[in-house]
């Protein structure tokens, strides 16, 4: 079986170049090959083979697998570039803040790795090598004080996924594969036509069927597996509730706070406030807010109106929708300070020429103040995406610990409850290398979608 | 252009440093007491024996009263420097511990918690070696050390029973108590209920008569949904919780979750809270939310730890109604066994030299002497964990004063010293606890069969048994 796979991925490698001009292509389709086989025969030469070891699951199988082959395409990829730039058809990598990109050093080459070696020294003392440690650590089942740790291989992966590996193959490569065809369609039709606005629609489709291959592929438990499902949902929900209301939120109140009120510079300072308080003092705040027995909302909404409020945490959606209260009010502030930023830059000649073209306050704001502010709003999903993934711990520790029944216990509570408070360090691992691969998705897929539609103003 | 990016820059850094500031203090550990042996001894002699004392309190009674008897200790023994520091909970302590030694600097006494006996039992260094020493062999026999007699053979035998493992008394118990029962007596009064309830279905016909009130509380009793409660039921009714008489004649391989006792106990739960008697605040382990709702009168019963004696006592009184604590409701239908302890033990760390070993061990004693021991009971509620302090305790007319506090040592004292009362040994007990009360929490909130839900919590726990003891059992 390990041999079947080092073929493919040779196969996969020399078809990777297959792509490239006639008279290299000889030389390139085996360079590609040797590489595609190099790359992958790293991970079982690092692993061992176990993937396919005759105990393994044949998700575990189909896991390892994947992982050859993602060695194998990250290896092309560095090839690749190498190659185009021998070319000398250096590639577009387009600066994100419009810098000018001229210049560079005019010194010795390692002059510029000498100044960069204090940070490097850091990042791989304090990021690189924990990282990495993360990732032999997902493969074992560990605890600290035990005399040893067992070899688990990509065990602690698989018990997340469903049992059918039809199905952990399937869904997600359909999914993928209908984005890339959508975006294609997108493209091969000019706009303004009807199968451009259908292409439009049909890949957005395409991107929230990734959501749903991730959901059905997800084990709901059972049969030994691990229940992730539940948990990809909750954080889903909560993440997008956050990001939503953190975003919409701040842009509406930056918007009103912009306007010339008297004692704006004042609004505008407080408004910034709940930025300055941790996610910790969050959670205490709306904890005390909405606290069932001593809570004020509950006791004014007796008072005032007479309506007995039901326990929030023992709702899964009210319980949820007070996470995503105390963590979207909680981003709201930074993404006001930014937005109020955002509102200096937008273009008043376009504005006043909008308001004498006779353009409505909704048609400006759409029309104008939204692109202009798109730089920042795509700055911002990317920050408050991060936030809501990994700072929001804190709020949730207090104000329901994942109550009721794990439906507000997102991706990163459930690595702390599994690798921290219950000491399962393999399997705390494997789930924060599975919320990091998300976040890098995430990102890549926001910097090739919205990096499309964002618009940098002036520059040039 | 220029100017915007600038911009960009300077709120980014300002970011920075907003979320440095607000994120930054909440996860450290408090830092390391100042050293409050007196200043003039510690520079005139250069020979001080530091000794760490990690703690997993961070309350002010409770860490005041360890900063204190080591300041006390310090005074006393020029020549050693117990240094307090505080930790957010058990597990932190541990961790830090076990990273501690393996880094070469450990303390000398962590303070670790009940369940997590048979983790602290197994775990190792990375050199191989036992964390922990037991207490009873570095004493070895000698009944003073420094100047401190050794309170060791005093300590009741609830206690003494559930630390000592094949043989040996491990660890010195410290803070100690039982699960017990707190009535408002003048509401259930109110309600016509004379007698405080002791079984369940007389908590069942109280609830009755409280619900049936004018006025009627939200609910009619509560405890906070941990895993402990549980294992206190199971003690009661004489249940075993795990194989190799809860892993006390044999390391345990096997849980049972599923047992009649666990089931007759889940059912009489839920069926409470069914009938809206019983009210759960929604959070897993809620002791704050389970003791405000009696403080507020939302409820007339409150099972809970009888470390909070003195906190709830005086609380209800201030509250204005009288606090009247009881044993732990039991199952009528079946003969009652024994309720068990909880709470933590110190750990003496393994591998000090002579000197540091015996300064600690003289800490040890010192720290449960009587006087301290009676101190430390008669401010929060913890039992008398020797025989002496329950004496000096007696002669000093405290439980006449507070009779409250006595019902925890009675209870305990009631029990019969079987495997089943003295609570399993398990490892990976806190995720096996964890497993229960999620699997708990499900049946109350999403309305699910009990001997179902509790069959699935019984695979993953046995799971979670399996795997630990294929890491440690080996």
């Amino acid at each position: 079986m390990l041999i079947s796979a080092l073929v493919a991925a040779a196969a996969f490698g020399a078809a990777f170049f297959a792509k490239t001009p006639r008279h290299r292509k000889p030389r390139r389709v085996a360079v590609g090959a040797a590489v595609g086989l190099a790359a992958a025969a790293v991970v079982p030469g690092v692993m061992g083979p176990c993937g396919f070891a005759a105990e393994a699951s044949q998700v575990d199988h189909v896991l390892f697998f994947g992982l050859m082959l993602t060695a194998s395409w990250l290896a092309l990829i560095v090839v690749r570039m190498i190659y185009d730039r021998a070319d000398g058809a250096a590639p577009e990598t387009a600066s994100m803040t419009g810098e000018i990109r001229s210049g560079g050093f005019r010194t010795k080459p390692w002059v510029p790795w000498l100044l960069l070696s204090p940070t490097l020294l850091i990042l791989v003392v304090f990021l690189y090598t924990p990282a990495v440690q993360t990732f032999t650590l997902a493969t074992k089942l560990a605890r600290l004080g035990a005399p040893n740790s067992i070899d688990v291989c990509l065990g602690n992966f698989s018990e997340l996924l469903v049992a059918d590996p039809v199905r952990v193959v399937a869904y997600p490569l359909v999914a993928v594969a209908a984005v890339y065809a959508t975006s294609w369609w997108r493209r091969a039709t000019s706009r303004e036509t009807v199968s451009h606005r259908l292409a439009e629609v049909a890949s957005t489709f395409a991107v929230l069927g990734i959501f749903v291959a991730l959901y059905a592929v997800f084990s709901p438990g059972g049969d030994g597996q691990v229940a992730y499902r539940p948990v990809y949902v909750t954080t889903l929900i909560i993440t997008v509730g956050t990001v939503a209301t953190g975003m919409v939120g701040g842009l509406a109140i930056a918007y009103l706070a912009f306007r010339n009120i008297r004692g704006g510079g004042v609004y505008r300072t407080l408004l910034i406030w709940p930025y300055a308080i941790s996610p910790t003092v969050a959670g205490i705040l709306f904890f005390m807010i909405f606290d069932p027995t001593a809570g004020i909302f509950q006791y004014l909404a007796e008072a005032w109106f007479g309506i007995d409020v039901p326990n929030y945490r023992e709702n899964a959606v009210l319980a949820q929708a007070a996470i995503i209260l105390a963590s979207g009010w909680k981003i709201l502030g930074y993404n006001i300070l930014f937005y109020l930023a955002g509102l200096q830059n937008v273009p008043t000649s376009q504005v006043e020429a909008a308001v004498i073209d006779g353009a409505s306050v909704w048609q400006r704001f759409t029309k104008i103040v939204l692109p202009a502010l798109s730089p920042i709003t795509f700055f911002l999903l990317v920050t408050n995406l991060t936030y809501a993934f990994f700072e929001i711990y804190a709020t949730i520790d207090f104000m329901t610990k994942g109550a009721p029944a794990g439906k507000t216990s997102v991706a990163i509570y459930e690595i702390i409850r599994v690798g921290v408070n219950n000491g399962d360090l393999g399997r705390g691992a494997a789930q924060s290398v599975l919320l990091f691969i998300a976040v890098i998705g995430v990102t890549l897929w926001q910097f090739r979608t919205s990096g499309e539609r964002v618009t940098y103003g002036g520059a040039g | 252009m220029r100017s915007r990016s600038r911009l960009f820059s300077l709120f980014a850094v300002l970011g920075l440093v907003v979320a440095a500031c607000g994120g930054g203090t909440t996860a450290e550990p408090e830092a390391p007491a100042e050293a409050e042996a007196p200043a003039g001894t510690a520079a005139g002699d250069g020979d001080v024996t530091t000794i760490g004392f990690w703690v997993a309190f961070s309350d002010e009674a409770r860490l005041g009263f360890t900063k204190e008897k080591a300041a006390e200790f310090n005074a006393k023994y020029p020549e050693y420097n117990i240094e307090v520091t505080s930790f957010a909970s058990y597990n932190d302590v541990f961790d830090a511990a076990v990273l501690a030694v393996d880094s070469g600097e450990p303390p000398g006494i962590i303070h670790f918690f009940e369940a997590a006996t048979r983790q602290a039992l197994d775990a190792v260094g990375a050199d191989g070696q036992p964390i922990f020493k037991s207490v009873t062999e570095a004493i070895g026999g000698r009944d003073k050390i420094l100047d401190e007699p050794v309170v060791l053979d005093s300590v009741v035998d609830a206690a003494r029973n559930y630390y000592t493992v094949d043989g040996s008394f491990y660890s010195m118990p410290w803070n100690t108590s039982s699960a017990i029962m707190f009535s408002n007596t003048d509401m259930l009064e109110a309600a016509g209920v004379m007698e405080v309830p002791s079984t369940w279905a007389e908590v069942e016909a109280a609830c009755e008569k409280v619900m049936a009130m004018p006025n009627a509380p939200a609910g009619c009793i509560t405890w906070p949904n941990h895993s402990w409660f549980v294992e206190q039921s199971l003690g009661q009714q004489g249940e075993l919780l795990a194989n190799n008489d809860n892993g006390r004649s044999g390391r345990a391989t096997e849980v049972y979750l599923t047992s009649d006792g666990m089931l007759d106990y889940v059912s009489w739960w839920k069926g409470l809270a069914d009938k809206g008697y019983y009210t759960y605040t929604g959070v897993q382990r809620d002791w704050d939310g389970t003791a405000n709702a009696f403080l507020a009168q939302e409820v007339a019963m409150l099972i809970y730890s009888s470390s909070d004696t003195t906190f709830l006592t005086n609380s209800g009184k201030e509250a204005g109604f009288d606090v009247q604590a009881s044993f732990m409701p039991y199952n009528g239908e079946k003969e009652y066994v024994g309720n068990l302890i909880g709470g933590a033990t110190l750990w003496l760390l393994n591998g000090m030299d002579k000197k540091a070993e015996d300064g600690a061990l003289a800490f040890m004693n010192f720290f449960s002497n009587p006087e301290n021991a009676a101190e430390w009971h008669r401010i929060t509620g913890y039992i008398p964990i020797t025989k002496d302090a329950e004496a000096l305790l007696q002669s000093e007319g405290w439980y006449d004063e507070s009779p409250n506090s006595k019902v925890a040592s009675d209870q305990l004292a009631a029990a019969q010293n079987t495997p089943a009362s003295l609570g399993a040994l398990l490892g990976n007990f806190v995720a096996i606890r964890d497993i229960i009360t999620i699997a708990i929490e499900d049946i109350l909130v999403n309305d699910l069969d009990v001997a179902e839900r509790m069959a699935q919590a019984n695979v993953e726990a046995n799971k979670s048994l399996a795997e630990y003891e294929a890491l440690f059992g080996g």
